[in-house]
């Protein structure tokens, strides 16, 4: 007997073994089929005696083993069920021989057998056999269980009259010497009359009989027999057999212990119990007082001992299994037996959950030789060590037998190595290393296991999976590998491990598909979020041109706050949250889209990634792969992932796709704990025109001084003060829609500088009217660059004033304006440039224009896009005024301005005034110029209405009024400037050099006076003629614009001659005369009204006279006194005539 | 005497192993490996009775084919944590010469080294064991064998 039953069981001692084999041509599967139904009729209970005979059905069964069946009659082969197919009456005998053949191989043994012949019909099938049962075919056969039943219950009859044959011959002659096989031949030439040897013969058989009572279902007679014959083969020291009497009294006991049985549930044993008699006795059986508590020991033993005294209790079975084995363990050739005791030792100990006790016996199995062993039998043998191992609790160890199982089945000693068998062993090893092959297990927290021995395993899965010819298997096993034990393999084990996978791959790409095994076991992909590991995600926006913006107004309905709380200094978030957060910018449909993602390699040599992409859900997003090159053990590393959406909505960035090695991988962001992002989703709103810029002048390299604001684009340019250049702008629509509305808005940024006029000025309306703008076309837009800046505000400049004589600029040296000045040349930041040149100083001016657009679907929605153009101009002085002052004209309502003009250019430089001739001044040359002028009246002036009066600050009241009188002189003035050696003219600006006493000078008087002689108006320059000895009516007429009543006031009329010499004449009685009075009084003159004096004059001679009109203010009472420029009363210029002859007198 | 030492963390992770014959280190990974099913099993047999008592020392797990496995398992610190570190020696079966009272002494020095460790304001509980002192006292375990 060489080949142990693994699978046997302590219960086992109670049944019959029966073989069933097939005889002739059987398909396996129908005979398993058969087979299978036969089984079923495990436990038969026998009518009339209240017992059940359990039965063992084996298909297979070495005749060798059934010489041990005197040993232990569960071992013999009691019956023999044969099944086989006869097509036809001929072949019935020959059957028939073949049946009877099988039979003498188990005949010394057999109580009983059965033929089950399929197909055969007629005559011969037709016959009442005992022994043979006929079925037409393998799907007909309706009784077969009945059939097994009564052929069991016949084996009964035979074991219990063997029973009862053997219990009762005790008085008989002589007992025969029951014997092993291999003890036959030490026997020979015994005595056989000693007592000894009668004792010896008494305990065997006494120790057969008690086998045979628990196959009867006498358990309480088999403890009987059994402690009998203890007691004899103990004393005789037979101790084989004493072993064998010892393990019938543990199973014995075992059997009536634990009913349940000690097999678990692999052995199937239950399927019997629906089979009706065997279910009333079973559910009697379990009745029994104390029968199995949780931990299969009996809660009350005294009451146990009382009913069965002679049967073990718990503890007692083990004691005496291991006195058992120890005296197998005394025979070499009962290696098996030993072994078999072992493994139903252990199987009662695991119900009785004594796993140290149980690993003692296991380690002990494991050192029993069975001498040379098949490699089948080795692969057996470890696998039921690792099925034991597991019963009792103890993983790891069942995992290691398991695996040397495994690595047992392609031994190099075995000519076709079973790496299929070996794979599906290593992989029910995965457990017991705490290893489980899905990714996720292992993606968060510290590792768990032994990784040392998890990576062995791993490499022999990939390797078993090879050769087994499913590369798809081992990429994903070495995929695996890679990604969970990557902190554990050292730079070598790195560098060949991924080698190795690009090998596999290169067959054979890696996926993300689910692999399933043929067992059904699925394997998860497995994705390389650590190649290159991602630290943090961040989703960019779109450059600043083509971000998209909401209206206003639209804005704030979106605007929603959970908290009651304008502001908390407590920020809420958590980490979940916060990756779920939506970025506050947005996405734009059809436009690209990038995201930054910041990875490094952590490999000992390059990484190269491929097909990088994003992995998005919400809206259709198509994914622009990237691929990249990582240096080995790089630091982080920004790489930008792109897309474009293609629809709109809202979009979340769930994770990434990579190609690694030849295997592709889908990293999920939300296994990926370690990642920093702030927000995943963005919303992706519909598309907008997309505008592109360019322009007749040339870009500007250097940015705006306050960068605050990005700009898409800028120009700068050069001008001289007072120039104006025309910038064409040419926007085109590069988008995929129609541009429907186009606004354009500019700013200037540096406000420091005073500015006069609108620096820059444009007219839409062409540009609008070409609207909507389809794709491809373009629009051009002329803007106005206009800079007038005031240069004369240097310090230095005013050094120059004062030390002249002629101060004219009238200010005072403390005066506010003045302080102004100073201080502003302080903070000049091109201070030290000016010391070095006077007057040379190059202003900058900068304004941003803003041209916001919108159309398609994205107008409806409400986004515009923004486009700004940064505007950048220097501006040199071209001339400026240094000196400003008045001198009055001949006219009262007019006046003469005088301007010192200085040329701070390099160039020769002409400069004319409206009805002015031009004047030309070389460089850095200063001249005087005069101008007449009209004197202006303000009040024309539109004035401010009263609601913004009523808000504005009267400071920038007053300024913006002095600033419009000055926009009006200059105006009216008109001078410009024209450099012709380089093409360039423009405007010069008195506005800066304008003082309050200037402006009197030039502003009307708001007393207007008008002197009429003989009906016409008079005024310095006109001379009125009349003639001598006619009256000349005088009308001197005032009209008060001021907001004052004035008056009343005196005036007298002085005749006077001027001899152009100097001399003047005022002693004229005798040559004017007046009629009335010479002197005028006017009344109080309320304002807008006017008042009017008349009265006549009579030349007596002819000759040039002027009239000089002398004002005396009577109001004096009111104690105010008015400026004398408000009476600027012209001097009247008659030449009297010599009165015509008339011809009648 | 001791031909591999093993510290082995609460999760049943090594801390730290080292072995003799360098060139078969991952059979001993193996044996270690496999005595925590008898560990375990030890510990949960004894339970919170072992809480109370000062005796660490577990004794002869099972003799393998050619070694002898010790084990000791230590509950640090009870009041606080339950941070079950293993100590698993390794003996030379064929070194019978050594007696109970001697591998106890071994797993005293074990342990205070052990400790000395955990003391160190720069060892993160859980990483594995990387201290000179550590790894020369465990040499000297080892040389003193053979």
């Amino acid at each position: 007997m060489s080949v142990p039953d693994y699978m046997q069981c302590a219960e086992d001692h109670q049944t019959v073994l029966v073989v069933v084999q097939p005889v002739g041509i059987v398909p396996e599967d129908q005979f398993f089929r058969i087979y299978k139904r036969i089984a079923s009729v495990a436990q038969v209970s026998i009518r009339d005696s209240q017992r059940n005979l359990y039965i063992r059905y084996r298909h297979h069964y070495l005749p060798e083993n059934n010489e041990w069946g005197d040993f232990q009659t569960h071992r013999k082969v009691v019956g023999l069920i044969s099944v086989t197919t006869c097509g036809s009456a001929k072949e019935w005998p020959q059957t028939l021989d073949r049946f009877h053949s099988q039979k003498e191989v188990f005949g010394a043994t057999l109580y009983d057998s059965r033929l089950l012949v399929f197909g055969l019909q007629g005559e011969i099938a037709e016959q009442q056999r005992t022994d043979v049962a006929f079925y037409s075919s393998y799907d007909d056969c309706p009784n077969v269980e009945k059939r097994v039943e009564d052929f069991v219950e016949s084996i009964f009859i035979v074991l219990e009259s063997k029973r009862l044959d053997r219990a009762t011959d005790k008085s008989g002659d002589k007992i025969p010497l029951l014997c092993v096989p291999f003890e036959k031949k030490d026997f020979v030439g015994l005595d056989t009359d000693s007592r000894h040897y009668k004792k010896r013969c008494q305990g065997r058989m006494r120790k057969h009989v008690g086998d045979l009572c628990l196959q009867a279902g006498m358990l309480q007679d088999a403890l009987v027999h059994y402690h009998m014959a203890v007691e004899l083969l103990r004393s005789v020291n037979d101790f084989l057999w004493l072993g064998a009497a010892l393990e019938g009294l543990c199973s014995a006991s075992v059997i009536f212990h634990y009913p349940g049985g000690t097999a678990g549930k692999a052995v199937g044993r239950k399927p019997s119990l629906a089979q009706g008699q065997g279910q009333a006795a079973d559910a009697g059986k379990r009745h029994r007082p104390g029968a199995l508590t949780a931990n299969g020991i009996s809660a009350d033993t005294s009451s146990e001992i009382g009913r069965a005294k002679n049967c073990l209790g718990p503890e007692d079975i083990i004691e005496k299994y291991k006195e058992a084995i120890s005296y197998y363990g005394k025979y070499k050739n009962a290696g098996v037996i030993e072994l078999e005791a072992c493994v139903k030792a252990v199987r009662v100990l695991a119900i009785q959950k004594r796993a140290m006790e149980a690993s003692e016996f296991l380690q002990n199995a494991v050192y029993i030789n069975l001498g040379q062993l098949s490699e089948e039998e080795k692969i057996q043998r470890y696998s039921i060590l690792s099925e034991l191992y597991h019963l009792i609790g103890f993983h790891r160890k069942s995992a290691f037998f398991k695996r040397v199982a495994a690595m047992q089945c392609v031994a190099p000693t075995i000519p076709e190595p079973g790496w299929r068998a070996c794979y599906k062993l290593l992989l029910e090893t995965l457990p017991g290393y705490s290893l489980s092959l899905d990714p996720k297990d292992f993606s968060k927290g510290t590792h768990r296991g032994w990784a040392a021995v998890q990576m062995r395993l791993l490499h022999e899965l990939v390797y078993a999976s090879r050769r087994m010819g499913n590369p798809g298997l081992s990429v994903r096993h070495l995929s695996f590998l890679l990604q969970t034990m990557l902190d554990f393999l050292s730079d070598q084990e790195k560098k060949e491990v991924t080698q190795s996978l690009e090998n596999y791959t290169s067959k054979c790409p890696g996926g993300m598909e689910v692999l399933t095994l043929p067992d059904g076991l699925k394997l998860p992909p497995v994705a390389f979020t650590k190649l290159p590991i991602i630290r943090s995600v961040k989703l960019l926006d779109l450059p600043v041109s083509l971000r998209p913006h909401k209206q206003k107004g639209l804005l704030e309905n979106n605007m929603s706050t959970k908290s009651p709380f304008i502001y908390s200094p407590i920020i809420m978030h958590t980490r979940g949250e916060e990756r779920n957060k939506k970025i506050e910018f947005q996405w734009v449909q059809g436009e690209v889209c990038e995201v930054q993602l910041m990875v490094y390699n952590p490999m000992p040599f390059e990484l190269r990634v491929e097909h990088m992409g994003l992995l998005t859900s919400g809206v259709e997003f198509e994914a622009l792969p990237a691929a990249l090159s990582l240096p080995a053990e790089s630091g982080l590393y920004p790489v930008t992932l792109v897309g474009v959406p293609r629809t709109a909505g809202n979009i979340t960035v769930n994770g990434y796709h990579t190609s690694v090695f030849g295997v592709t991988s889908d990293c999920l962001l939300e296994g990926l704990p370690s990642v920093l992002t702030s927000g995943c989703m963005v919303e992706v709103i519909p598309s907008l025109p997309r505008l592109q810029l360019s322009t007749s002048l040339p870009r500007s390299a250097h940015p705006l001084q306050p960068s605050k604001e990005e700009l898409s684009s800028s120009v700068s340019v050069q001008l001289f003060n007072g120039e104006t250049q025309h910038l064409t702008i040419t926007l085109e629509n590069i988008g995929s829609e129609d541009l429907e509305t186009l606004e354009v808005a500019s700013k200037t940024c540096n406000t420091k500088e005073k500015l006069f006029g609108e620096f820059l000025s444009w007219d839409l309306d062409e540009a609008v009217s070409q609207l909507p703008l389809k794709p491809g076309q373009s629009v051009t837009l002329t803007v106005n660059i206009k800079v007038r800046l005031d240069f004369s505000g240097g310090e230095n400049l005013l050094q120059d004033l004062n030390d002249d004589g002629i101060s004219v600029t009238g200010l005072p040296i403390s005066s506010p304006l003045r302080q102004v000045l100073k201080s502003r040349a302080e903070s000049k930041p091109l201070g030290s440039e000016s010391s070095k040149t006077d007057y040379n100083h190059v202003k900058t001016l900068e304004a941003v224009m803003t041209f916001k657009y919108s159309g398609g679907a994205g107008k409806v929605e409400g986004y515009y896009r923004d486009l700004s153009l940064g505007v950048h101009v220097d501006i040199e002085p071209s001339v400026f005024f240094t000196r400003v002052s008045t001198l009055p004209a001949t006219r009262t309502r007019q006046c003469h301005l005088l301007l010192d003009v200085f040329n701070s250019t390099e160039h020769e430089l002409t400069v004319s005034a409206n009805n002015n001739q031009d004047l030309v001044l070389h460089a850095s040359e200063c001249q005087r110029m005069a101008i007449q002028v009209d004197k202006f009246d303000f009040d024309t002036l539109p004035q401010p209405d009263q609601e913004a009066v009523r808000y504005t600050n009267p400071k920038l009241l007053e300024e913006e009024r002095l600033h419009a009188q000055a926009s009006m002189i200059n105006s009216t003035l008109g001078i410009t400037w024209n450099i012709p050696s380089v093409r360039r003219q423009g405007e010069a600006s008195v506005e800066g050099v304008l003082n309050q006493l200037v402006l009197e000078h030039l502003q009307l008087a708001p007393l207007q006076w008008d002197v009429v002689v003989n009906g016409k108006p008079c005024d310095c320059d006109i001379i009125a003629d009349c003639r001598v000895g006619d009256a000349v009516p005088l009308e001197v007429k005032l009209t008060n614009r001021s907001k004052n009543a004035v008056g009343p006031f005196a005036l007298t009329v002085v005749p006077f001659q001027d001899y152009q010499n100097g001399v003047q004449n005022y002693d004229l009685q005798d040559a004017v005369t007046f009629i009335g009075s010479n002197t005028f009084y006017i009344d109080t003159v309320k304002p807008t009204e006017n008042s009017v004096c008349m009265g006549a004059l009579l030349f007596l001679y002819t000759g040039d006279f002027y009239l000089n009109i002398k004002f005396q203010d009577d109001s004096a009472g009111q104690g105010k006194e008015l400026p004398p420029s408000w009476f600027g009363l012209p001097s009247v210029h008659i030449k009297a005539l010599e009165a015509p002859i008339e011809a009648g007198a | 005497m001791a031909v591999c030492i093993a510290v082995i963390a609460k999760e049943n992770y090594p801390l730290y192993i080292r072995s003799v014959p360098v060139q078969n280190e991952l059979k001993f990974h193996y044996t270690v490996h496999t005595t925590l099913d008898v560990v375990e099993e030890k510990i949960s047999a004894v339970g919170k009775a072992m809480a109370d008592q000062r005796e660490l020392y577990l004794g002869l797990l099972y003799p393998t084919e050619d070694y002898k496995v010790y084990p000791s398992h230590m509950i640090k610190n009870m009041a606080v944590t339950n941070s079950k570190v293993k100590f698993v020696i390794v003996v030379d079966s064929s070194n019978t010469s050594l007696r109970d009272n001697e591998i106890r002494s071994m797993f005293r020095k074990l342990h205070n080294s052990f400790t000395d460790v955990m003391c160190n304001p720069f060892y993160n509980p859980g990483d594995t064991i990387q201290s000179k002192a550590f790894d020369s006292m465990v040499s000297a375990m080892m040389v003193q064998a053979s």
